[in-house]
């Protein structure tokens, strides 16, 4: 709605998130006036709050810190814990506690349990209906608040994977370019590794420019990673198992473990504390060890050329002809009685960022236009929904080995991202977990209130009579508890998951009227999400599995390893049921490419219809690769900043 | 919401001491000599204020006989006295004691069976950063690490250091 | 099973341990600890009889009223008039002419210790002097260089999210200054920490040496917190004319600057490496107006002025304890002015309000019969942190952080924005300082200062 005058900002950006907040700084840097638009709300002065709503929530979901839009179980507001109904919130979002819900829990609106698996579609052999299991935020900051911190490269194949496999497609950028661009994001973040350790990895295409060092030292390992590390040694696997469909590759690949590159500090840096091994990184890091988006932000603000405005919520990109030419959003608040207020305001700008997460994106870009949509000639906006869906193992080793100490994790395994395989079914890397049985039964919970109760939610409490539970107390109880908890561990499996046009983000909105199904507590449609796995993807599965059991057993641990069936996030493949978890890790959904026909933007995220444009975030990757994808995402951002400001010239 | 007085230095100790056998941890370590947090005091008050005065009055009755018997019984057999730990059907007052080493282990209230209006919820953020289930993982409460860097490299210090009567003769 | 009772023993001379703790738990001495008009340092705590059959509350708030006495003493003695050898003058007293040059105020500042190049600092050497300040500097003169604890110029001290600057209700942003004592500075030395090449070399544990009652000094390290003023508050004051410095910034870009100005002392850490405080003893003040307290704002019962705090606040910016909005810029004033609110943390530690009310009582009293325009008269005392559970001078096993009362502590205008009762994460003196490291991770038995090597 541009009356003729000069915009007063330079660039709007929609999200405080990641690649929000990095653009803004650098754009800031530069002299560019920004607005930034952000749903939520603001980044608050100190951590207390949310801190406090980790250390009361009966469910230590990675939501459960933030602001308490989905209503903590027991807290004062919501002793029942009812979760809020989307439709009555300014900002609702994908929560945990929300997964698996009718629509009036859950903000995606997606399928729910049937108590059945679906059968395979009999010509693509896919798995449609399943849950899309992947979380996010929505407030200053946004999602990478409960980042992990892990802050791994992609290997040179995970960006060709379809000119050397010929599977996906390929990434529009070298691997020279995004080494430069990872060193930019590092430098940001904070990564502490060293690349003398990472080394080793040169056997899967990791290669760092000559004389490359990161901005810390490395983490320490933990002993758990230096117990996995001692186990696997010598193990090899193959890179199919037998009857893999397409072919197979019969070479054996080495297992070993390595440090991984995380963004948290091993010393000082940027005014901020060293790692004390709080084991909290997901959800939130007490003392900023990790760093965050907030970090940056900061740094945006302090150019003295970046506005935020929070409770923001951008509902419609104006565009005329082949521009775009305004935001509308709304403000939202709430009266003295809570009742959800707003206001529509608009605002112009000479380029427009939309940064508001893989899934708002493609909602965004969906609903502008009248929910005609816009930047689409590809069809692809909204396509190509993917995550690391995440497959879990657990097993309890013989002798103690002390999980629930040190950052969630610092190795992993990385020597199995890449090979042949990769023409018949989905990569991995394995993530070592340092917190116990935590994501996996919800430990020490769990297992504690067996041994008091006489229950066995957690399969350790089957030693009594007859294979019955046993209640036990006093010292007993103390003793059989550290004798458990002190050699539980995990390895969580993340795959490198097909892009799928089926896969999808659309409007929940009636296909006759328009009219949406359901909206938030704004009036805005939801996002529907469609999602299911292919055989590429579920054969990764099979293989994560073997190759778990193997290094279960080359350990002399004991596999605890669990899937439910027909409960949300299973599957059955070839007779085997798999529970999978979403990793947090979304992507897809506003592919870039150098073709505008396949593809929404551009290697800069620039769109191909909108020049004044750029989509950014981890919705632009074609094809999910193998690296948890902050850091890549990150990588990009400078890039795109870059292009924005060559643009403002 | 009653407000009654705070309980007796004498009431708290007994429900330390109590609390100390049913966990199997050190009464020196559940009640330490000086005690700013005082989770022995606000643990007593909110059961009280969950399942009644009376109910916890006879709970405190019924570890005072156990722990004056002559010649004594170990806290383990008080506990285990207690929580019933044979029963298949343990009684109201054994459910009590489970939801008591509930607190200390794990900083909520999980309402036993029989309070049917019962509300599961974490007591305090201090009873969280507090609770004493990480220390049987000879650890710390997830996002509360009183350690400092490189910590996770080295095996923790034994299980008594961490409070817990083992039964080797570590604190009593 | 019973918990071993202690039996509190009188006697002149022995003192029976029943466990090997720190805090004597069985002593009682002929001399009850008092607030005392001395330029001696305590070297550490002195400790009270204990009253018989105390409850835990009790036996709390004695022990708390021990440690209190003793930062009362220390405040005293370290700011009591110097004589040429830097320590106490004994012909002087504290306050007998309104104002008085102090003690501490002729301790090394870290920015002298930690120089560029980590070049070898010394104890009485010249003072670093920036360019800019070259042309206003006398001999003498202090210079005031930090904007916040996570200053965003000098990127070394670490706090749980940037805490921001604190700013008056003029627009003139607070200042910092950290100095340390003879002690303590000998020990940076002698280990050669002062620089990063000297911290990576470093093999042993750091472990500044511990003050004794009646012995050796200790480790000290002081905080202090300046405010613009007018001559005409100078009576209220502890003041000093300083050159105000700041360091040119990046971002947010603005050039250096340096001027003369008046400051008052608004508020004093005092953390002291003991015998019974082997995670230090934190003591902090703070001067009288600086902000109501949450029961006066409710009450609405104000002073005519306060330091941080308009009464007569109206429009957008009221909200108190809300961190300054970025740029931060300490060479411009700002339209922002904070409005400070010194919230209770002592829920549960009532005894911290109440023996620190009672000392503050004791020392107006003394510090008054110096003079009753004494500037000192100004200051009270908030409260000690003390370790409850802690052995001499090392940690008890099992328990790093020595179980600190009271649970909370914080200084309205040095921990302004974590003013709270959330666990690792509202202001905790030892919680927060058991994060310390060197530039390397090594722990630096809780203090921040050795980041700065360069």
């Amino acid at each position: 709605m541009s009356n003729g005058a000069s915009p007063q900002y330079d660039v709007v950006i929609v999200g405080a998130g990641v690649s929000g907040n990095l653009i803004a700084k650098q754009l800031g840097v530069a002299g560019k006036k920004v607005l930034i638009l952000e749903a939520g709300l603001a980044v608050p002065d100190s951590r207390e709050e949310y801190m406090n709503n980790f250390y009361l929530a009966l469910a230590k979901t990675p939501e459960s810190p933030y602001p308490a839009l989905a209503g903590r179980k027991g807290s004062q507001a919501n002793p029942a814990g009812e979760l809020p109904d989307p439709a009555t919130l300014p900002t609702p979002r994908a929560t945990v506690l929300g997964l698996g819900q009718a629509p009036n829990k859950s903000y995606l609106v997606q399928a729910q349990p049937t108590g059945q698996n679906a059968p395979p579609d009999p010509k693509t052999g896919e798995i449609r209906g399943l849950q899309f299991s992947s979380t996010y935020e929505r407030n200053g900051g946004g999602t990478s608040w409960h980042w992990l911190g892990t802050s791994l490269r992609e290997l040179e194949n995970d960006i060709q994977l379809y000119t050397k496999y010929g599977h996906g497609v390929d990434w529009p950028l070298t691997y020279t370019e995004l080494q430069s661009l990872w060193a930019l994001a590092e430098k940001e973040i904070g990564v502490a590794a060293s690349v003398v350790q990472q080394e080793p990895l040169d056997v899967v295409g990791l290669e760092y420019p000559p004389g490359y060092q990161y901005p810390m030292g490395p983490i320490p390992t933990s002993i758990v990673d230096q117990t996995v590390s001692g186990g696997v040694s010598g193990l090899q696997v193959p890179g199919t198992l037998p009857d893999t469909p397409g072919g197979s590759d019969p070479t054996m690949y080495d297992v070993f473990v390595t440090p991984t590159p995380a963004g948290r500090n091993s010393e000082p840096y940027d005014d901020r504390r060293v790692c004390a091994g709080n084991t909290n990184c997901i959800p939130i890091c007490p003392i900023q060890a990790k760093w965050d988006p907030t970090v940056t932000l900061g740094k945006a603000l302090d150019t003295g050329n970046v506005t935020v405005s929070y409770q923001s919520v951008a509902y419609n990109v104006d565009v005329r002809g082949q521009s775009v030419t305004g935001i509308d959003y709304y403000v939202w608040s709430r009266d003295d009685q809570g009742n959800l207020q707003k206001v529509s305001k608009s605002v112009t700008a000479k380029i427009y960022v939309l940064a508001c997460h893989a899934i708002e994106n493609a909602k965004l870009l969906l609903l502008s236009n009248n929910q005609k949509g816009i930047a689409n000639t590809s069809d692809q906006v909204g396509r190509n929904l993917m995550d690391h869906p995440l497959y879990l193992s657990w097993a309890l080793t013989d002798q103690p080995i002390w999980g629930y100490r040190g950052p969630l994790a610092t190795a992993g395994i990385e020597s199995l991202r890449d090979g042949e395989f990769r023409k018949y079914r989905a990569s991995f890397r394995m993530e070592i977990g340092n917190e116990g049985w935590n994501f996996a039964v919800g430990d020490p919970y769990t297992t504690a209130r067996d041994f008091i109760t006489g229950t066995n939610d957690s399969n350790l409490n089957d030693g009594g009579p007859n294979g019955k539970p046993v209640r036990l107390g006093g010292t007993a109880l103390a003793l059989k508890l550290n004798n458990l908890l002190t050699r539980q561990f995990r390895i969580a499996c993340m795959f490198d998951q097909s892009p799928l046009a089926d896969n999808r983000v659309t409007l929940d909105v009636d296909p006759n009227t328009g009219k949406p199904n359901h909206t938030d507590g704004l009036g805005i449609p939801r996002p529907k999400v469609e999602y299911g796995m292919d055989p590429y993807t579920m054969e990764g599965f099979r293989m994560a599995a073997f190759v778990c059991s193997a290094i279960y057993k080359q350990m002399g641990a004991t596999e605890f390893t669990r899937t439910s069936v027909g409960a949300t996030g299973d599957f059955t493949y070839r007779g085997q049921n798999y529970h999978y978890y979403g990793a947090g890790h979304v992507v897809g959904t506003h592919r870039m490419g150098n073709d505008p026909y396949t593809s929404v933007v551009d290697a800069s995220q620039r769109s191909h219809d909108l020049p004044n444009m750029w989509v950014v975030g981890s919705g632009s990757f074609p094809t999910v690769c193998t690296a948890n994808p902050t850091l890549t995402l990150m990588a990009l951002a400078f890039k795109s900043a870059d292009s924005i400001i060559a643009a403002l010239k | 919401m009653t407000t009654n007085a705070p309980p007796s230095e004498a009431t708290v100790q007994a429900f330390a001491d109590m609390s100390a056998a049913l966990t199997g941890f050190q009464s020196s370590f559940i009640r330490p000599f000086l005690d700013p947090v005082n989770l022995s005091g606000t643990f007593y008050e909110f059961a009280v204020a969950q399942v009644g005065q009376s109910m916890m009055d006879a709970l405190m009755s019924a570890f005072a006989t156990l722990s004056s018997q002559s010649p004594p019984i170990s806290p383990q057999q008080i506990a285990d006295s207690l929580l019933e730990v044979t029963s298949a059907t343990p009684s109201n007052q054994a459910q009590l004691c489970q939801a008591i080493v509930s607190m200390w282990y794990l900083g909520s209230w999980y309402p036993p069976p029989f309070q049917t209006d019962g509300l599961q919820q974490v007591i305090s953020s201090q009873a969280y950063t507090k609770s004493l289930v990480w220390n049987l993982a000879q650890a710390h409460p997830m996002g509360f690490s009183p350690f400092t860097f490189g910590y996770w490299s080295q095996a923790p210090a034994s299980l008594e250091t961490f409070g817990v009567n083992t039964g080797n003769g570590g604190g009593q | 099973m019973k918990k071993i009772v202690t039996i509190i023993v009188l006697t002149l001379v022995a003192v029976t341990m029943i466990v090997m703790s720190a805090i004597p738990t069985t002593m009682a001495t002929d001399n009850k600890p008092a607030i005392v008009l001395k330029s001696q340092i305590p070297g550490d705590a002195q400790f009270g009889p204990l009253p018989p059959n105390a409850t835990n509350e009790q036996k709390l708030l004695a022990i708390q009223g021990d440690f209190d006495i003793y930062s009362w003493n220390t405040f005293i003695a370290l700011n009591w008039p110097p004589g040429p050898d830097g320590n106490g003058d004994p012909n002087k007293t504290i306050g007998q002419y309104g104002d008085n040059d102090t003690v501490w105020e002729h301790y090394r500042d870290v920015s002298d210790i930690f120089l560029a190049g980590g070049k070898k600092p010394s104890w009485n050497g010249p003072v670093t002097v920036p360019t800019q300040c070259k042309a206003s500097y006398k001999p003498g003169m202090r210079i005031l260089s930090q904007v916040g604890k996570t200053p965003t110029v000098l990127t070394d001290f670490s706090q749980p999210f940037n805490t921001g600057p604190l700013i008056d209700q003029n627009g003139n942003y607070t200042r910092y200054e950290i100095l340390v004592n003879k002690p303590m500075f000998d020990y940076i030395l002698q280990n050669t920490l002062y620089s990063k090449a000297g911290q990576k070399v470093f093999s042993g544990t750091v472990k500044f040496p511990c003050g004794v009652l009646n012995g050796a000094e200790g480790a000290i390290m002081v905080k202090s917190s300046w405010k613009v003023i007018s001559a005409a508050d100078k009576n209220r004051f502890h003041t000093q004319t300083v050159l105000v410095y700041s360091p040119a910034s990046q971002n947010p870009k603005y050039p250096a600057s340096c001027s003369t100005k008046l400051m008052g002392l608004v508020g004093l850490h005092i953390g002291h490496k003991t015998n019974s405080g082997a995670q230090w003893l934190w003591s902090t003040f703070e001067h009288v107006d600086n902000a109501p307290t949450e029961a006066d704002v409710a009450n609405k019962k104000f002073k005519s002025q306060y330091n941080y705090y308009n009464p007569k606040c109206s429009g957008q910016n009221c909200t108190p304890n809300v961190v300054p909005p970025r740029p931060w810029n300490p060479t411009k004033v700002s339209t922002f002015h904070s409005q400070v609110v010194r919230m209770n943390m002592f829920k549960g530690n009532e005894f911290a309000f109440e023996s620190a009310a009672a000392r503050n009582s004791d020392a107006l009293k003394l510090l008054l019969g110096v003079n009753q325009n004494s500037v000192w008269q100004n200051y009270e005392l908030i409260s000690t942190m003390w370790p409850t559970n802690t052995g001499q001078c090392m940690a008890t096993p099992g328990d790093p952080l020595g179980t600190p009362a009271p649970n909370f502590l914080a200084n309205t205008t040095l921990e302004t924005y974590i003013q709270g009762m959330v666990p690792n994460v509202s202001s905790n003196c030892i919680e927060c300082h058991n994060n310390a490291t060197m530039t390397t991770p090594v722990p630096s038995d809780f203090t921040y200062i050795l980041q700065r090597a360069q």
